[in-house]
């Protein structure tokens, strides 16, 4: 009984977990509860959730995605090139529209290429994104000489602000990749064989799942993902930078393991990786809020992480039987 | 004929590392006359050490079919540590033992955590990196550390004309080469990191021998830190990132498996070393622009790693069409 | 007496996995243990083993009260047990196989280092033992499928033991390769040790053992002098009840039309191959271990490349074969390793079942009609007679080998093949589940479908097929009609090519 207690509720725990903790603050932390702090919250949670769900989905079919910050870096020095006035390439109004496609394509381009290393030619993914991260992280300093890119257009650096209907805008944008997403691996035969090649990949294969292509969608798919956080995060920094995403990788990954998705493939949910997501932003705000410098903050992640671990997927087969 | 042409490619594709880095030796020893010189060996060596000692203990850990993620942290930590303790007066023997012992802390702590919890490798690792981290810029006060010069005299220190930094190098793969070839210890390292449950059915103490492991790359990630910044002389609060990445990167370059069982330090793991330090080298001898290096350094990784998977898949096919290599 | 079951007990939570036996082993003598999966013949044997412990009674070594609290202490007592699956590591040496644990040391400068050059010493004295000529630094992963089982069988021998368990033995190796451990344990037993000896195959039992100990549902059927059984009356112990005609009949109706057609099929080793498969027609192949049957089968599936061959399906030639087409034209396949290749063995019986059909029940936007796949692959299952508790939620994990060979098979008849390809259906699973099977492919082939059938198993080709193909070395050694249908004249086409032997 004990066991299946805390196996059925070890991926809903994150779940009680954010909400308690969420609870807890309201009465602790200074200026949490307040309309603000909510927004900024939000402000927070959508480009890592949106990432953070790219992730999921190459995780599910037991890869991994490591170059996510080159991507975010190489799509944010594309977007600064093709939208800045000092460039001036585009006029002002297309500049936008080209400038977001821009930065689409080239998140689902690098995704593409990392999706056809791991599929088509067999290599590792931990290797493949290991080296594109490397790569493309250079890249975009090379190109840039790590200078950063400004003067973006307002409508774009006024995105993130505006709204539709009183509702900010990036709301819409959130809620559109969640409901993308939820509806692809719920509803659809694509999430079907995701989850079937996380779960046995040679299996799905002879009864024919389109192993490959599924592969490379994922890949590219996180690279998309990538690149909308890119967009957030770039229209915030009023600044296409080299650099920027650097450090965002752990959190990225360690938002999605704390939801419960297995590095094992196979598991996995949206609607925990929300969560997971929302937990990292939601401890970053709080001990913010308290003051606690962000070296606690780090200690605090570390130890929630492993405290997620104990509760859900990520240890069943930790001894491996092969 | 076509067979023999074949086993030549098949074996140079074997050794796609080795083949790399001679292209990588010819080629920088033809742009720069100095590449080859006795004194560039040297710093090589020196630049390398750092790095080399990390990926040697990283080797350990992959062999048993985890990973590590900490070093970099532990690097830092013992960066700080050390500098704030020599900084505060104490003396440098005092420093040094310190770092040691919270290396191999953090290196028990990954193991008991792996072993006892149960917790895959790559989590229990992500979050004490974490840990490490932020314990590292907790002491730091986040600002960067400059260390007096009794430490930078370890850093160029010689013994017989060979720095410091190289000599703890070569004592670190010696010791791994001789552990892992030469004790039962090395050779249950192997056959855990091929299967744990045969190897608890064959009579071998799994949990210990993974205890060892994560404790060794512990150690050798403090050391490494030591070293790193005996050369630098100060510890930025960005010291040690992606450490981990580098030496994983190094090690798997060597020859060494993700997936447990195979590998080596001696020559794999110190190779794959030599070969990342030789182009980064081999770039400031022909005075390349540096942002090109890590796009070079990762390249190279991303191609060897294509050419070994590459030759696997057509193994594969030969193994099933029932040619065998000898 | 050298050991003596007294009323032994076992269960598992509430369920009895043995109820009461009684068993004596002397030295010098070989005993078969047969019964169905779930018998408890590995519960028997795993308690013997000290692998798990026994919930009352007792056992007596040489008259001595024997329980062992783990493998290590049976293995002390003088208990090997060689496991159906080798406990080797294909990354170490042989000498470092055979010495994992206690490696011969030697001290230098005060350190413990490996004595390489006794284990050496030590490792070609018991290779030679079982007649395994190679060197000791020889990587595992180098050795045949009967060397490995030489070694591990060394490894046994090593500890100095009085019982010898061989669980399955001969499931990888080749009839001549078998016949070698035969010898060997007949040689082992005319030295004094007892052997016990599991398998399902009932021809090697009857050949090699001196009694057989029959169990089912727990209990000991019987127990006696291997020249007292015939195999009929082996397997009606076995299963409890008369099963009557074992392999259903059904009479022979050629169309006289091709389905499949393959002409010139080469890749290494294999070919060329040139046959046809008529519609309506169960064409069996037959043929050793190392043949090229499954090898041959999977690259007309296109899971592995070939080098040459034309495929013709109704008449059309293929190009680029692979899985996803060949289901678009109604040809299935159940390969050989249910659990690697079959199965997703974590996820429900449902989704297993679902798994192929998917793309046939996809509404716009790639949406799945969940609701009519669900109600298909439940109604589909439940026509193969799997047997569950809960038909979505369920993981097929928690099932018996027959019934997950059932979801494989219900996964593939849910597509409706006109060609199912089957390559050992019936491996490892119980008599039961076999002829419900047996029964399934009779009535696929009544509707009109083709089968293709590789099995090592002559009975069951013989009481199934129209025909039979037999391959040696990768070619097609003879082909039989149905009223050509011979057990020795098949296996002499098996052997027609001399086998190369490695051992």
């Amino acid at each position: 009984m004990k066991a299946s207690f805390f196996k059925t509720s070890g991926a809903a725990s994150i779940i009680y977990l954010c909400l308690g903790y969420y609870i807890v603050m309201a009465f602790v932390a200074p200026g949490f509860f307040t309309v603000n702090n909510t927004w900024n919250l939000l402000y927070n949670l959508l480009p890592l959730l949106v990432i953070a769900i790219g992730q999921t989905f190459v995780m599910i079919t037991a890869g991994i995605d490591l170059s996510i910050t080159s991507i975010i870096a190489v799509t944010s020095i594309t977007g600064g090139y093709l939208m800045s006035s000092d460039t001036a390439i585009f006029d002002s109004p297309e500049s936008l529209i080209f400038g977001v496609l821009g930065m689409l394509l080239v998140g689902i381009s690098i995704g593409t290429l990392n999706g056809i290393a791991v599929a088509r030619f067999g290599m590792p993914a931990f290797m493949v994104t290991l080296t594109t991260m490397m790569l493309f992280s250079g890249l975009a300093i090379w190109l840039t000489q790590s200078q950063n890119i400004y003067n973006l257009p307002e409508a774009f650096v006024n995105m993130p602000y505006s709204s539709f209907l009183g509702i900010p805008t990036p709301v819409y944008l959130g809620v559109i990749v969640l409901g993308l997403s939820y509806f692809l691996l719920n509803k659809t035969l694509l999430g079907e064989w995701i989850y079937a090649i996380g779960l046995n990949v040679e299996t799905s294969r002879i009864s024919g799942v389109k192993v490959a292509r599924i592969i490379i969608f994922v890949y590219a798919f996180s690279g998309f993902c990538a690149a909308i956080g890119a967009i957030f995060y770039t229209a915030r920094l009023e600044t296409g930078s080299p650099v920027m995403g650097q450090n965002i990788l752990l959190d990225v990954i360690g938002a999605v393991v704390i939801g419960g998705t297995s590095l094992f493939g196979g598991k996995g949910k949206i609607i925990w990786t929300f969560f997971g997501a929302f937990f990292m932003v939601l401890l970053d705000n709080s001990l913010n809020l308290m003051s606690l410098s962000f070296f606690l903050i780090m200690i605090v992640k570390g130890s929630v992480i492993l405290i997620a671990a104990l509760l859900n997927a990520n240890r069943e087969k930790s001894l491996r039987t092969t | 004929m076509k067979w023999i042409t074949n086993k030549t490619v098949q074996s140079l594709l074997h050794h796609s590392t080795f083949v790399l880095f001679a292209i990588v030796l010819t080629v920088f020893g033809l742009l720069s006359q100095s590449f080859f010189s006795f004194q560039n060996l040297i710093n090589v060596l020196t630049q390398a050490s750092s790095l080399g000692i990390i990926a040697t203990g990283m080797t350990f850990v992959l062999l048993t079919a985890g990973i590590d993620l900490s070093v970099g942290s532990i690097m830092f930590l013992a960066g700080v540590i050390s500098s704030k303790m020599v900084v505060a007066g104490f003396p440098l023997w005092m420093a040094f033992s310190v770092v040691l012992a919270v290396g191999i802390l953090f290196g028990l702590m990954n193991g008991f955590l792996v072993v006892r919890a149960k917790i895959v490798p790559f989590i229990v690792t992500l979050a004490t990196f974490y840990m490490g981290r932020g314990l590292g810029l907790f002491l730091s006060e986040t600002r960067a550390i400059n260390l007096p010069d009794s430490f930078l005299k370890i850093g160029s220190t010689q013994f017989f004309g060979i720095p410091f930094p190289i000599i703890a190098f070569v004592c670190v793969v010696v010791i791994g080469h001789l552990l892992l070839t030469k004790t039962v210890f090395g050779k249950q390292v192997y056959a855990v990191g091929h299967s744990t449950l045969k190897s608890k059915k064959a009579g071998i103490k799994v949990n210990g021998i993974l205890l060892k492991a994560y404790l060794i790359c512990g150690l050798c990630a403090s050391i490494g830190g030591l070293v790193a910044i005996s050369q630098l002389g100060a510890v930025s609060p960005t010291f040690g990132l992606q450490s981990e990445f580098m030496a994983i990167a190094a090690a798997v370059l060597g020859g060494t498996s993700l997936f447990g069982g195979k590998g080596t330090v001696f020559p794999g793991t110190l190779v794959g070393v030599l070969l990342v330090q030789c182009i980064q080298n081999g770039l400031v001898m022909v005075n390349a622009d540096p942002y090109l290096y890590p796009l070079i350094t990762g390249g190279v990784i991303f191609l060897v790693v294509l050419i070994d998977s590459l030759r696997h898949l057509q193994q594969q096919k030969l193994k099933r069409w029932g040619i065998h290599q000898k | 007496m050298l050991l003596e079951f007294k009323d032994i007990h076992k269960s598992f939570g509430e369920v009895a996995v043995l109820k009461g036996i009684r068993l004596a082993l002397e030295t010098g003598s070989v005993l078969g243990l047969v019964g169905e999966n779930g018998a408890g013949k590995s519960t028997l044997m795993n308690i013997l083993g000290g692998i798990v412990p026994l919930s009352s009674g007792k056992m007596e070594l040489s008259g001595k009260v024997y329980s062992p609290d783990s493998p290590n202490d049976a293995q002390t007592n003088g208990i090997a047990f060689i496991h159906q699956e080798l406990n080797l590591f294909p990354n170490l040496s042989i000498a470092e196989n055979l010495f994992i644990v206690n490696f011969p040391k030697k001290k230098v400068m005060g350190c413990h280092f490996l004595d390489r050059k006794t284990a050496r010493e030590k490792t070609e004295k018991i290779l030679s033992q079982v007649g395994l000529d190679v060197s000791p630094n020889m990587p595992v992963a180098n050795l045949t499928a009967a060397q490995r089982q030489m070694v591990e069988i060394a490894k046994a021998l090593s500890t100095n033991p009085k019982i010898v368990i061989f669980d399955e033995p001969t499931t990888s190796l080749t009839r001549h390769e078998a016949q070698k451990l035969f010898n060997l344990i007949r040689s082992l037993k005319n030295e004094g040790l007892a052997i016990v000896f599991i398998s399902h195959n009932l021809d090697d039992v009857m050949q090699l053992t001196d009694h057989i100990a029959v169990l089912r549902d727990g209990e000991l059927i019987a127990h006696d002098e291997t020249t007292s059984y015939t195999i009929p009356t082996l397997v009606n112990l076995m299963i409890g009840r008369d099963m009557g005609d074992f392999i259903p009949r059904r009479d022979t109706v050629t169309s006289g039309e091709t389905c499949l057609e393959v002409s010139g099929l080469k890749a290494g080793y294999i070919g060329p191959l040139d046959f046809s498969i008529e519609k309506g027609e169960v064409l069996g192949f037959y043929g050793l271990v190392g043949a090229g049957r499954s090898e041959m089968i999977r690259m007309v599936y296109g899971l592995d490349p070939m080098e040459m061959g034309t495929l013709r399906w109704n008449g059309r030639k293929m190009h680029n074969l692979n899985p996803v087409k060949w289901i678009k034209q109604g040809v299935a396949f159940l390969t050989e390793n249910r659990q690697d290749e079959g199965l997703m063995i974590d996820q429900t019986i449902a989704k297993n079942v679902q798994l192929a059909v998917l793309p046939r029940y996809t509404k716009s936007l790639n949406r799945v009609d969940y609701k009519e796949v669900g109600k298909r692959s439940r109604a589909q299952a439940d026509a193969v007679n799997t047997k569950y508790q809960n038909f979505t939620t369920q993981v097929v994990s928690t099932l018996s080998g027959g019934n997950q060979q059932k979801v494989v098979l219900a996964k593939w008849l849910l597509t409706k093949p006109e060609l199912l390809i089957l390559d050992e259906p019936t491996k490892g699973i119980d008599i039961g589940a076999k002829h419900e099977i047996y029964t399934l492919i009779n009535a696929l082939v009544k509707s009109g479908s083709s089968t293709v059938l590789i099995s090592s198993e002559i009975e069951e080709l013989l009481g199934l097929c129209d025909r039979i193909i037999v391959m040696s070395e990768g070619r097609i050694s003879r082909e039989f009609k149905k009223e050509e249908f011979e057990r020795s004249a098949i296996l002499e086409a098996a052997l027609h090519h001399t086998e190369e032997e490695v051992l």
